[in-house]
């Protein structure tokens, strides 16, 4: 088999190599971009959440006007996911490696601004990589819809008290025998109400509100838009190499939230955040002849 | 106990008069719309008790189900 490199030759070769041959050279690619720790990802989790925190006494103490720190954070809350989900997924180190507890932290410092705890969607995230587009076993399936504007309604009234949805989250921490990470997540949910209440009737309820629950209730719809629904879409496949697709989006990459490249990120989920737009290009040869789509991204 | 005391926090009602409340009065007072403390402390209760009870009754804070 010839050396597989991101040049033509190799481009060329790759539609004469066998599926064992294909196989290596896959994962051979995706090897290089695995094992990195992504020094930028620590600093962004760290940093993002230090940055939300510091709105805070900016705000109350009156050094930053509240129009000026709303729009912060909106974007705090919105970058607090992305490195917590290279974290879930154990990137910059894992179980037994030195650096396991600077992955746990940052994991969980970088959740603050989402008042979300690490573990339950770490354990909720494993099931959806391990059973992507399962109507039954993916705890994201509900974000799926025909279109974008029935996307945004559908997680409207999810939000709503009586939707009567399933709470599809809890049902797989009980299939998966981790059902007190429920109880993590209600103590985590507690102390962001317990702030908003106790700041709203301390006479600073608008502060609350742009700083946190208002960021918290706009986020998460266009967190799940590229992060879910997007690069899943039609979500009515399940095999490895057709249930994710890349996609060309208007707000380009870094205004999709890196999510244009998420199909690498579901073949290979130890692939840092940051690497996965390297490891695409030098994967696409293969992806094309594995019939993976690709949105219109054709770099 | 605990979770009776989870029930109570994560109320619709508990949010309404506990957040939306106090979020509406203090909101008819920076935008000038009323001037009077307790007035607008009428008004937002009654806002806020108001969307609660509709979430409540109806399960929605929009009415939209």
């Amino acid at each position: 088999m010839g050396q597989v490199t991101p040049d033509m030759s190799v481009a060329l070769n790759i539609a004469d190599m066998s599926e064992e041959q294909l196989d290596v050279a896959e994962r051979r690619i995706a090897g290089k971009y695995m094992q990195i720790v992504p020094w930028e990802i620590v600093l962004w989790g760290i940093g993002n959440t230090l940055i939300w925190l510091s709105l805070w006494p900016l705000v109350f103490m009156d050094i930053m006007p509240l129009w000026m720190a709303f729009p912060i954070a909106l974007v705090c809350v919105h970058l607090s996911y992305l490195p917590s989900h290279d974290c879930q997924h154990s990137i910059i180190a894992r179980e037994g490696r030195p650096l396991r507890w600077l992955n746990e932290l940052v994991g969980h410092i970088a959740l603050i601004p989402m008042a979300a705890p690490l573990r339950y969607l770490r354990h909720t995230h494993m099931e959806h990589h391990r059973h992507t587009n399962d109507p039954e076993l993916d705890p994201d399936f509900d974000v799926h819809a025909k279109n974008r504007r029935q996307f945004f309604m559908q997680m409207l009234l999810k939000k709503q008290p009586g939707n009567g949805g399933r709470d599809r989250y809890a049902e797989t921490l009980v299939r998966i025998g981790r059902p007190e990470l429920m109880i993590e997540a209600a103590a985590i949910r507690s102390v962001h109400t317990l702030v908003l209440i106790i700041g709203a009737w301390s006479g600073h309820a608008i502060e609350v509100a742009l700083l946190w629950w208002l960021p918290l209730q706009i986020m998460p719809f266009y967190i799940s838009y590229y992060l879910s629904w997007k690069p899943h879409h039609p979500g009515s496949e399940t095999s490895r190499y057709r249930d994710t697709s890349a996609f060309k989006s208007q707000l380009g990459n870094l205004g999709s939230s890196g999510m244009q490249y998420h199909i690498v990120h579901h073949l290979y989920p130890t692939i840092p955040l940051t690497k996965t737009p390297a490891a695409f290009r030098e994967l696409k040869p293969i992806l094309e002849r594995r019939g993976c789509e690709f949105g219109g991204l054709t770099h | 106990m605990i979770e009776k005391i989870l029930r109570l926090l994560f109320h619709p009602l508990t949010f309404a008069i506990g957040f939306l409340a106090p979020l509406t009065t203090q909101s008819l007072i920076a935008l000038e719309v009323m001037t009077s403390g307790t007035e607008a402390l009428v008004v937002g209760l009654a806002v806020g008790i108001g969307f609660g009870l509709m979430a409540m009754i109806r399960g929605s804070w929009i009415w939209v189900k």
